[in-house]
């Protein structure tokens, strides 16, 4: 149900309706404000994407780096029993234990 | 016969600026401009943010024009654009926490006597310092609801949210504002 201050609150924005925002004077040359910024907006993308193209044999060739790494370098033993199992190195560790290897 | 600019469908021009054509989206622009102010304004801070934000909805609409599906009217879909832009407006403000003046905006006067006239800015302004004191959410459903009396299917269809949700954002906007409006009268 309404009460008084419902009442206040709808007078208040009957009264408000009756003013219309006026936007003409902000409408004019919008569109060739619109454009320049598109345009400014279009000039940065193809200036990062001429960046990312550039930056795109830097980064293969650090790929290829770290896959030969990967391949060349052996990264030894490893206490961490879940990498043991998974090389299949558990009956080797498993032997080492029982003698105190 | 050349086709006047006013009998081009917009699906027409939608399709001329997909495919690249120069001066279409202009054409466009040129056809909702209008509504879109009109729209904006009621959310705006002043005239730099109502143009900031109308450039927004149009950037957007150029950006996301091969996204439209032509099973809705195109002015549905742009005003959706432009709600979802006020939105962003006004919690990036919050955000900002930024002083909230409409008053380089100009308003037109429907009231006929100076009085009218005078009665009616203040209750814009008071009601403009309540406003500014509501979340994003609530601000946007109350201003659609009461000022620009939009039905609330429309509004849910507007901002995307559930008609439940819209009634319950304008019930709480409207319990904030009288609150804050019963506080101003007591000082």
């Amino acid at each position: 149900m309404k009460d008084e201050r419902d009442e206040l609150l709808d007078e208040l924005f009957r009264k408000a309706r009756l003013m219309k925002p006026e936007t003409g004077s902000v409408e004019e040359h919008f569109e060739t404000r619109l454009l320049a910024v598109m345009e400014e907006k279009r000039r940065d993308q193809a200036i990062w994407s001429s960046w990312t193209w550039r930056l795109v044999p830097w980064l293969a060739v650090i790929v290829i780096i770290v896959g030969i790494g990967s391949f060349t370098i052996d990264p030894g033993r490893s206490g961490d029993l879940f990498v043991t199992f998974s090389n299949g190195d558990d009956d080797y560790q498993v032997t080492s234990m029982l003698v105190g290897g | 016969m050349k086709v006047l600019e006013s009998e081009t469908t917009d699906e027409r021009i939608i399709a001329d600026v997909l495919a690249g054509k120069e001066g279409a989206f202009i054409q466009l622009v040129n056809r909702y401009r209008r509504k879109v102010f009109a729209m904006s304004a009621r959310f705006a801070r002043d005239r730099d943010d109502l143009d900031d934000i109308c450039q927004d909805t149009f950037i957007k609409v150029f950006e996301n024009l091969g996204k439209f599906r032509s099973d809705a009217p195109f002015e549905h879909w742009l005003s959706r654009i432009a709600i979802r832009t006020c939105y962003d407006a006004l919690r990036k403000r919050r955000k900002e926490k930024g002083n909230v003046s409409l008053d380089t905006i100009h308003y037109q006067i429907a009231a006929e006597s100076g009085e009218d006239l005078l009665v009616a800015d203040e209750a814009r302004s008071l009601l403009g310092m309540g406003m500014a004191q509501l979340n994003p959410a609530e601000r946007l459903v109350i201003t659609l609801l009461e000022l620009e009396e939009k039905p609330v299917r429309e509004i849910a269809q507007l901002t995307g949210w559930s008609e439940t949700n819209v009634k319950v954002r304008a019930f709480r906007a409207r319990q904030k504002l009288k609150r804050i409006l019963e506080k101003h009268h007591e000082r």
